[in-house]
């Protein structure tokens, strides 16, 4: 027992030090990757100050389609951040042991994805310093006053639920950090002290977070679910032809944790393989995740067939012309790519358990995350373009839209933006939840030595009553 | 080691910087090589018209307008020098700057020169402007009285505008034949008054308007009616006006905007809705927040002890 012990406290301390490791050093290819992040944002920012003083007429969209690029981006990032409130969260309350090691990574997409989705409408509009306009002035029957409102409190409390299971760890950090000789070092002593909130583990502390945890983790999936479905109000509210849909609330929901679960296991395969994580992260929580993934595409996959085959029975005469444009005309391909590529694809791959190994379920995941933003692009503008009204008396030009160099540079801008944050948040805290997982091995190890005692104790009952037949029989 | 690095990084975030400010004022060059060159100036034209309301202030209005792609369209700071003239000399009035409407507006006074036959010439001038053109407009009018009375008869009800004119001899006579429209005052401008809302001003220079018998007035049936004189040749813009009771009367609606979905102010059940639900988050939040504050406060309890 005692030699068990002694493992235990080994794997501990080989868990700490493989997840403390990256914060302590910022190499040269950190470095280069994050100058041209750098590089990325500078020029996006360049192109949204070109934007800001020239006006939106420097984008691609026209009086028809207002809503471009920007706001199918919009859509995609507030989809991805369901990725933390599913794998965090619902893995959490269903007790899911596998969960331990990416919960981390999954909350951090959260809070990343919100930050950059949440600006891309006030990027879309022309003048930005308007926005509080819509918070003095604004009508609580909008669904615009709603998405903000909405947005807002799962910002809040994505935050909150990436900072709680932080608290142990900033201790760790804190208590780990050594002599502070550079002012680095300093601003970081001081940065893991504050965050720590003073840490000791008292039974008190402890009592008190996982109190907190508790409670967060049942409120952030009503408000997850909230936000997305009041992102697709903002269009099923419109009487437009494809948007004009009872089903657009699930449909949105369940394309968020599709799209954001194949994120998950994206940034789950970064993390393992640059801060060389395998021991923790394996293939087995690759197998599961990718169930989950799988179970989501096929429910994903009915909606869609319900939010295109109904109205394709009856092509009623606006509804008909936008599908006919999906179905044969000039989005057929991106349509028809995007309905094989990420939903029949990622099936018959996702089925077969050598599917769900780590390289073609991260292949699989990449097809879902660019076509899943395809997806919100093919729902927000070919809507635009075929309006109850028919285009008329306008410039050819407007009655056609494709993003220029100014939407892709303020886009790429905001991609960069949320992988250099999450660089610098993997350089600065551990990108697991150490604690967490110190408790699954704990319990792991519980239960082998549970397992063993049952065992040996079977032996012992066995060997014992054979004796007493042996002696019985003499 | 580690402090290497981290100069290195620093080293390498200020390169970075550094391209992004290169790249920008290149950027901002290439935008002022494409920049038209100053541009040369704009012509310009005056349309000069002389108003008197009904306080008896009169104006002198110029509105300035320059062609752009084949459109006149309200040319804005542009500096109009009005001048007075009198036996063919000017006298310098005022310099007035134009707004976003291409307006440049000057009241004019009692001292304005007349001539023999007590007319006036008002000169507009753009002169030396940095963008426009030299231009000039000059206008030659008389000033004019309009005076209305409201006549209530057991049936007819009429308003008469007397339209009179100042005689050599300081004493006003009637002007006939000018055309008088009678107009009814709305929120944000006026109505004609009827179909037939022109009329003539006969000998005794009197213009005598039928007033209609429904036109609504205001809770309190006061309607106000606005006598005008348009584009006259000899006395330009003239207008009076005068407040009856003989509108039919609004009713008063105690709440215009009742509460729903479509009105300023959002249905009660919705507002309970979406306060108590996100309400309810935020409390749960306030919670969390005032435990994540308790959590410190036992570490600095632990510390004491």
């Amino acid at each position: 027992m005692e030699n068990e012990k002694f493992d235990l406290k080994g794997e501990v301390e080989t868990l700490r030090e493989a997840c403390l490791k990256p914060t302590r050093t910022f190499g040269r290819s950190t470095q280069l990757w994050v100058g041209f992040l750098l590089i990325i944002i500078g020029w996006g920012l360049y192109c949204y100050i070109h934007q800001l003083r020239h006006g939106l007429g420097v984008t691609a969209m026209r009086n028809y389609v207002s809503w471009g690029l920007y706001i199918s981006t919009f859509v995609f990032f507030i989809g991805i951040s369901h990725s933390g409130t599913l794998v965090s969260a619902i893995l959490r309350i269903t007790k899911q042991e596998w969960r331990r090691p990416i919960t981390r990574s999954a909350e951090l997409l959260t809070f990343v994805s919100l930050c950059f989705g949440g600006i891309q409408p006030i990027i879309d509009l022309g003048r930005p310093d308007r926005i509080a306009n819509l918070v003095i002035f604004g009508r609580l029957q909008s669904p615009l006053i709603w998405d903000i409102i909405s947005i807002c409190t799962y910002f809040t409390g994505s935050t909150v639920f990436l900072f709680l299971p932080m608290i142990p760890d900033m201790a760790l950090c804190r208590d780990r950090i050594g002599e502070c000789t550079t002012r680095y070092r300093k601003f970081k002593k001081r940065l893991y002290t504050f965050l720590a909130l003073g840490w000791q583990g008292t039974k008190s502390q402890w009592h008190r977070l996982e109190t907190t945890m508790t409670i967060m983790t049942i409120i952030i999936i009503p408000v997850a679910v909230s936000v997305h479905t009041v992102v697709s109000y903002i269009f099923a509210m419109t009487l437009r032809p494809g948007w004009d849909s009872t089903l657009f609330g699930p449909y949105f929901v369940v394309g968020a944790l599709y799209s954001g679960s194949a994120c998950v296991i994206l940034g789950m395969a970064a993390f393992r393989k640059l801060y060389h994580l395998e021991k923790y992260i394996t293939e087995r929580h690759f197998d599961l995740i990718g169930k989950v993934v799988l179970a989501l595409t096929m429910v994903y996959a009915y909606m869609n067939l319900n939010e295109y085959w109904i109205p394709a029975y009856k092509m009623a005469t606006a509804e008909g012309h936008l599908l006919a444009d999906l179905f044969t005309g000039s989005y057929s391909k991106a349509f028809w790519t995007c309905q094989f590529g990420t939903v029949l694809l990622p099936i018959v791959v996702m089925s077969f358990p050598k599917g769900r190994k780590i390289t073609p379920l991260v292949i699989t995941c990449i097809i879902i995350a660019i076509g899943a933003w395809v997806k919100r692009y093919l729902i927000v503008v070919p809507t635009l373009l075929h309006p109850f009204m028919p285009i008329q008396e306008v410039p050819e030009s407007w009655s056609t839209y494709f993003p220029n160099y100014v939407e892709f540079s303020v886009t790429a801008a905001c991609l960069a933006g949320i992988f250099l944050i999450v660089t610098l948040f993997s350089k600065l805290f551990p990108m697991m939840a150490v604690w967490e997982v110190e408790e699954g091995l704990e319990i792991d190890h519980d239960s082998k030595t549970a397992v063993e005692i049952r065992t040996k104790r079977h032996a012992d009952e066995s060997k014992e009553s054979e004796i007493s037949k042996v002696q019985a029989i003499k | 080691m580690t402090t290497k690095r981290i100069i290195n990084c620093g080293f390498i975030l200020k390169k970075v910087a550094l391209a992004i400010i290169i790249t920008g004022i290149f950027s901002g060059n290439i935008d002022a090589q494409n920049r038209p060159q100053t541009p040369a100036k704009v012509e310009a034209t005056i349309a000069l018209s002389f108003n008197k309301n009904k306080d008896s202030h009169k104006t002198a209005l110029a509105i300035v307008k320059v062609k752009e792609e084949g459109k006149f369209v309200f040319a804005r700071n542009a500096w109009v020098n009005f001048y007075a003239m009198h036996n063919n000399q000017l006298q310098q009035l005022r310099q007035v700057v134009t707004d976003s409407k291409g307006q440049a507006s000057l009241e004019l006074t009692k001292d304005i020169p007349l001539d023999d036959s007590l007319y006036f010439t008002i000169v507009a001038k753009i002169e030396n402007d940095k963008d426009y053109e030299d231009a000039s407009e000059q206008m030659h009018y008389k000033e004019a009285s309009l005076a209305l009375v409201v006549n209530a008869a057991d049936t007819n009800k009429t308003v008469v505008a007397k339209v009179t004119e100042m005689s050599k001899g300081g004493q006003e006579v009637a002007v006939k034949g000018v055309e008088v429209k009678f107009f009814v005052q709305r929120l944000f401008g006026v109505l004609p008054a009827s179909e037939d809302f022109t009329v003539t001003t006969d000998d005794k220079g009197e213009a005598t308007f039928t007033y209609p018998k429904k036109i609504a007035g205001d809770t309190a049936g006061v309607v106000t009616i606005v006598a005008k004189m348009v584009d006259n040749d000899k006395f330009g813009n003239v207008e009076n006006k005068v407040a009856t009771n003989w509108g039919t009367h609004l009713p008063f609606i105690k709440d215009p905007f009742p509460r729903e979905l479509w009105s300023p102010y959002a249905p009660w059940p919705l507002v309970i809705t979406i306060t108590t639900l996100f309400g309810g988050v935020w409390c749960v939040y306030c919670f969390l927040f005032f435990q994540m504050w308790k959590i410190k406060q036992d570490a600095k309890k632990l510390a004491k002890s």
